[in-house]
C-alpha cells in the first residue's frame, strides 16, 4: 500500500474502534550508506523501512502511538489496545486538532525542490566510486604522512512523509538526502591523537561541496588541534565559526518553546516584544527555502509553514506555539517547532573582522556542556583558536565558555560574509564581545 | 529443526531463517549474524495536575549482518517474510565479492545466566495502575515543599524479545525489560525566584522495581535538587581540585575512559589509548571496570547483540591497562576473546563495541575525609550529559549542582558548570578513592555513531587534583 492510502486506511480503523479525532502520519524511507578506511570498503548499510504513527482523541483523552508492524491483524490490535489505553485518562479539551482552514501546504513542493530525480538513476557502482573519491582526496593531501587514520562516509536517502488527519487535512512530502564527509586523526607530539570532522548535507548531490574541498575542511579542522592546550581565563572577543554557531542560538530552542513557557521553565516569558538581544542581531524562520534541510509545507500540528521573524533588531517577535500550548497558554499558535534558521550576513569576511581585534578566540567546536533555560546560564566545552590581530598564535582545548545567553545576544557586534548552507541552521560566522572563557 | 523462540508467531520459520543464513553466505563472508526484535514500550505522563498522555509503540524487524575480515555489510527489514528477509542478507552480503556454497548449521537454543527476572512483568500490570502510581507521586512531591509550583511525572516501560542466529549453529534468546521513571519540578520562593530541576530512575525491572523507599527516594531527589538551587551561585573558572559524589559521577569514568577502551577505536588506532595496553596509566589503587552482570542494572544485559554471554571486564586493574571493549571483530584483531560489549540500539543498526554498566571499584578513604583533604576545590553531586574526543582524549561532563569546597568544608551551593578535562591526564592526578561505592540508578543513555544504549555508572567518591571548571571569576 503507498504511504497514503495507508493513512487513511488506519485513520479509518481508529475512527472506527472509537477515536473522534486522529492524526496518522505514514514514513517509508529507502538509505544507504558507505565508509571506507585504510583502502578498502569498511562497511555498506542499505535498508527500506516502513512506520506508521498516530495521536488519537478518544472521549477527549489524548494519546500517541508507533508501530513497525503493519500487518492488518497486528495494526487491528495494536490500534484497539491504543484506544483502550487512551480511555484511562484524564480529559484534555486542549488536544483538539486545529480547524481545518489552519492546515495544509503553504508552499509547493515544487518550490521547496526537496526531491533529488537523480537519486533513482544513482548505482551502487556510483556511490562505490563517490567514496573511493573521496578517500583518494585524503591520500593526496600534501601531509598524507602524518594522518594515523582516515574514515569516509557517505550516505542517501529517500523518504517519503504522508499525513492524514481527521479535520480532512492529507499531505504527502518527498525528500531526498545527500551527505558526505571525513574523519582524520593525527598524530601529535605528546601523543595525543586530535581528530577532525568535517560532513557536509544537502538535499540534491549536487549541492554537496567537491570531495577534495571536504577533504580540505576535514584536514584544516585535524590540523587545527595539534598541540592544543588551554589559554587564560578571562574575557575574549569570541569569534564564533558559522558551522558551530547552533550550540549557542540552539541554547534559545528550550526557553522559545511554548511548553517551556507554560512550564514557567522559560527565562523568555514576558519577554515578547521587547529586547533581548543586540540591535544587530536578528533571526528567521523560513520554511520555504528551495532544498532548505529544515524546508516544509506544513508543521507538526498540519498548519501552514510560513516564514517569520523569531528576532528581529534584537527584539523578540516570535514564540513556538503549537496548537496545543496555544491554547493552554491563550496564544494563538505559530508553529511547534523551528524549521530553517536564517542569521543574515555581513558584509566582512572573518579574517577582516578578525585582523581588527587585537585578540580574540575562534570556537571551531564545542565539547560537551549544557544550558538552563529558565535563567539562560550556559557552560559549555570549547575548542578553538587563539588569534592575535587575525593572526593564529594558539590552538586552544580543555577550555570553557560561560555565561547567560540573554548577556551574550546583547554582546553581538558583528556577522560575516560566510553563510553556512550545509544545515537548517543558516548563519555566518558571528563575532561577540567580552565572553567568558576559563581555561587556566 | 529447532523451534523459533519467540519470533515464530510472527510466521519466521527455522527454514525461513536458514535461507536468510545461507543467502547471507552466499558471496563467500567469513561470518553473519541475524538479529530479529521485538520491542514494545508505554508510557504515561502527568502535567498541569492531570494525567493526559499515554504512549505506546511497538517495533518489529530483523537485521542481517555480514562480515568480511573487518568489513561489514548490514541491511535490515522490518517485515519478517522470508522474501523480504531473504532480499536483506542479499544486499548485506554485497560487502563481500565471491561466492561461497557454506550451509549454515541448525540452530540449537543456548542457555545463559538470567540477570533480570521480572517478577511483576509490565505486560500484566493495568494501565489504570500506572495512571494511579504517577498519580500518587505528583500528590507526594508537592507535599514536600510549599515551593513546589510545578510538576511533571512520567513512568514509562519497555520490553524487547531478540533472538540472535549464527551460521555456526548458536541460536541466542533474551527478554531485556527496562523501567523508568521521571519528576520535574519548578518551585518558586518568596522572593519570586523560580528553579527547575529533574530527577529519574530506570532498571530492567518490572513493577517490583517502585518499592516504597526508592519511590521515596526518587520525589525527595527531585525536591532537593530543585530547592537547592535557590542557594546556589554560579562556579568559579578554571583548573582547580574538584571531589566527585559517589554514583553518577561514574558520568568521568564513561566519557573520561571508558569510549576511549572501546576496542574498534583502538583496532583502528583513533584512540588515545591504542597502544597502551598493559601498561600504567593510572595510579595505584585505581581499578575501574565496566560490569555486564550486575543484577537488574540499566546496563546489564544477559548476552550482548552477537550473542555472546555479557561479562564484568577488568579494563584498568591497579593503575594498569588490561583490557579493552571487544565486539567479535576487534576480539579476532586483539586475538582475544570478546567481552560481550557487542551491543546495538535495535535491529536497524550493526553491532559495535559498547559500554555497559562502568564504575571504580572503591577504595580505602572515608567520604568525610576526601571532602576534609580539600582547601579550595568543589563537590560535584548532580550531572547531566558528557561528550568525549576520542582521539584528543578531551572530555566534558555537565553538573547541574554540586558545592564549593573550602577549607575542608562543602559550603555554598553551585550550579550548571561544564568541566573539561583530558582523559589520560584526569586519571595520572586521580589522589583519593573513597570506600563508598554507589552504582548509580538513573537512566543514562549513551550515544555513539548515532546508536544509543541504555547504561549505568557508578563511582566511589573520588578526589582528581586538577580539572577546568567552566563558571565565572
Amino acid at each position: 500500500m503507498e504511504p497514503l492510502e495507508l493513512g487513511r486506511d488506519i485513520l479509518a480503523r481508529a475512527r472506527a474502534l472509537g477515536a473522534e479525532e486522529a492524526t496518522v502520519v505514514v514514513s517509508r524511507g529507502t538509505e544507504v550508506s558507505l565508509t571506507r578506511r585504510a583502502g578498502k570498503l569498511e562497511q555498506a548499510t542499505q535498508a527500506s523501512s516502513l512506520s506508521a504513527s498516530l495521536s488519537l482523541l478518544v472521549d477527549e483523552r489524548y494519546s500517541s502511538h508507533s508501530t513497525s508492524d503493519l500487518r492488518p491483524a497486528a495494526l487491528d490490535a495494536f490500534l484497539a489496545r491504543a484506544v483502550a489505553a487512551t480511555r484511562v485518562l484524564e480529559p484534555e479539551a486542549e488536544r483538539r486538532q486545529p480547524p481545518a482552514e489552519l492546515c495544509g501546504r503553504f508552499t509547493p513542493e515544487s518550490v521547496l525542490d526537496r526531491f533529488d530525480p537523480s537519486w533513482e538513476t544513482l548505482t551502487a557502482e556510483a556511490r562505490r566510486d563517490h567514496a573511493e573519491r573521496l578517500e583518494a582526496a585524503v591520500d593526496a593531501l600534501p601531509d598524507r604522512g602524518r594522518i594515523l587514520s582516515a574514515t569516509v562516509y557517505l550516505g542517501d536517502s529517500i523518504g517519503e512523509s504522508a499525513r492524514v488527519m481527521s479535520n480532512g487535512f492529507e499531505g504527502l512530502g518527498r525528500g531526498t538526502g545527500y551527505g558526505h564527509g571525513v574523519e582524520m586523526t593525527l598524530s601529535d607530539t605528546d601523543g595525543r591523537r586530535p581528530e577532525g570532522f568535517s560532513y557536509f548535507s544537502a538535499a540534491h548531490l549536487s549541492d554537496l561541496p567537491s570531495v577534495e574541498s571536504t577533504v580540505a575542511e576535514g584536514w584544516k579542522r585535524a590540523e587545527q588541534r595539534l598541540g592544543s592546550g588551554p589559554a587564560p581565563s578571562g574575557r575574549y572577543p569570541m569569534l564564533l565559526q558559522n558551522h558551530a554557531v547552533g550550540r549557542i542560538l540552539g541554547v534559545l530552542g528550550g526557553p522559545l518553546s511554548g511548553s517551556e513557557l507554560h512550564q514557567g521553565r522559560s527565562f523568555l516569558a514576558g519577554k515578547l516584544g521587547t529586547r533581548i538581544a543586540s540591535p544587530k542581531l536578528s533571526i528567521f524562520d523560513d520554511p520555504t527555502i528551495p532544498r532548505g534541510l529544515g524546508s516544509r509545507g506544513w508543521d507538526g500540528d498540519g498548519l501552514y509553514a510560513k516564514p517569520f521573524p523569531v528576532l528581529r533588531d534584537g527584539v523578540l517577535e516570535t514564540y513556538y506555539i503549537n496548537v496545543y500550548y496555544g491554547r493552554k497558554l491563550g496564544m494563538a499558535p505559530t508553529t511547534g517547532g523551528r524549521s530553517n534558521w536564517v542569521v543574515p550576513a555581513g558584509t566582512r569576511s572573518v579574517d577582516a573582522i578578525t585582523r581588527d581585534l587585537d585578540r580574540c578566540i575562534v570556537v571551531t567546536g564545542f565539547l560537551g556542556g549544557n544550558s538552563n533555560g529558565l535563567t539562560g546560564d550556559f557552560s559549555f566545552g570549547v575548542q578553538g583558536l587563539l588569534l592575535e590581530r587575525g593572526e593564529v598564535v594558539g590552538h586552544l582545548s580543555e577550555m570553557n565558555v560561560s555565561g547567560n545567553i540573554g548577556d551574550v545576544l546583547g554582546q553581538f557586534t558583528e556577522a560575516a560574509d560566510d553563510t553556512w548552507a550545509w544545515s537548517s541552521l543558516r548563519s555566518p560566522s558571528l563575532l561577540f564581545d567580552g565572553v567568558q572563557f576559563s581555561g587556566t | 529443526m529447532s523451534p523459533v523462540i519467540h519470533f515464530d508467531q510472527f510466521g519466521v520459520s527455522a527454514e525461513a531463517i536458514r535461507a536468510v543464513l545461507t543467502a547471507a553466505l552466499g558471496r563467500g563472508a567469513d561470518d553473519a549474524d541475524l538479529y530479529f526484535e521485538h520491542a514494545e514500550s508505554t508510557s504515561v505522563a502527568l502535567s498541569d495536575g492531570k494525567v493526559n498522555r499515554a504512549s505506546t509503540h511497538v517495533d518489529l524487524g530483523a537485521g542481517v549482518r555480514v562480515v568480511v575480515g573487518d568489513q561489514v555489510g548490514y541491511a535490515y527489514t522490518e517485515d519478517l517474510s522470508r522474501d523480504a528477509m531473504v532480499q536483506a542478507a542479499r544486499l548485506a552480503a554485497e560487502i563481500a565479492a565471491g561466492t561461497g556454497s557454506r550451509q549454515p548449521v541448525a540452530a540449537t537454543p543456548a542457555k545463559y545466566a538470567d540477570r533480570y527476572p521480572v517478577a511483576l512483568p509490565w505486560e500484566e500490570v493495568a494501565l489504570e495502575k500506572r495512571v494511579a502510581m504517577v498519580r500518587d507521586w505528583e500528590k507526594r512531591v508537592f507535599a514536600k515543599d510549599a515551593r513546589i509550583k510545578k510538576v511533571e511525572v512520567s513512568l514509562a516501560d519497555s520490553f524487547r524479545h531478540v533472538l540472535v542466529v549464527r551460521p555456526d549453529g548458536r541460536m541466542v534468546y533474551d527478554y531485556q525489560p527496562m523501567t523508568r521513571a521521571f519528576i520535574s519540578t519548578t518551585a518558586q520562593d518568596d522572593a519570586g525566584r523560580r528553579e527547575t530541576a529533574s530527577s529519574n530512575l530506570a532498571q530492567r525491572m518490572g513493577l517490583e522495581f517502585y518499592s516504597d523507599e526508592r519511590v521515596e527516594r526518587l520525589i525527595q531527589k527531585a525536591v532537593n535538587d530543585t530547592v537547592v538551587l535557590f542557594e546556589a551561585t554560579k562556579a568559579p573558572a578554571g583548573e582547580m581540585t574538584v571531589v566527585l559524589g559517589a554514583g553518577s559521577s561514574g558520568i568521568l569514568l564513561h566519557e573520561a575512559i571508558g569510549h576511549g577502551l572501546e576496542a574498534d577505536f583502538n583496532r583502528k588506532g583513533v584512540s588515545i589509548y591504542a597502544d597502551r595496553l598493559n601498561t600504567a596509566i593510572a595510579p595505584k589503587g585505581v581499578t575501574i571496570v565496566d560490569d555486564g552482570t550486575l543484577p537488574w542494572a540499566r546496563g546489564t544485559i544477559n548476552v550482548d547483540d552477537e550473542g555472546n554471554a555479557a561479562e564484568k571486564t577488568v579494563l584498568i586493574e591497579d593503575g594498569v591497562l588490561r583490557s579493552y571493549l571487544h565486539d567479535e571483530i576487534s576480539a579476532r584483531h586483539y586475538g582475544v576473546s570478546p567481552t560481550g560489549s557487542g551491543r546495538r540500539e535495535s535491529f536497524r543498526h550493526p553491532v559495535l563495541p559498547r559500554m555497559r554498566a562502568t564504575y571504580m571499584e572503591a577504595g580505602g578513604y572515608a567520604p568525610e575525609e576526601i571532602i576534609a583533604s580539600v582547601q579550595n576545590g568543589i563537590y560535584c553531586s548532580s550531572f547531566s550529559n558528557g561528550q568525549v574526543q576520542i582521539g584528543a582524549g578531551d572530555f566534558a561532563f555537565y553538573v547541574r549542582h554540586g558545592y564549593l569546597i573550602e577549607n575542608g568544608k562543602l559550603t555554598r551551593p553551585i550550579k550548571d558548570v561544564n568541566l573539561v578535562g583530558n582523559g589520560p591526564k584526569v586519571l595520572e592526578t586521580i589522589e583519593m578513592v573513597g570506600n563508598d561505592l554507589v552504582i548509580d540508578e538513573g537512566g543514562w543513555t549513551c550515544g555513539k555513531d548515532g546508536q544509543s544504549v541504555p547504561v549505568s555508572q557508578g563511582m566511589p567518591t573520588v578526589k582528581v587534583s586538577r580539572l577546568s571548571v567552566g563558571g565565572a571569576n
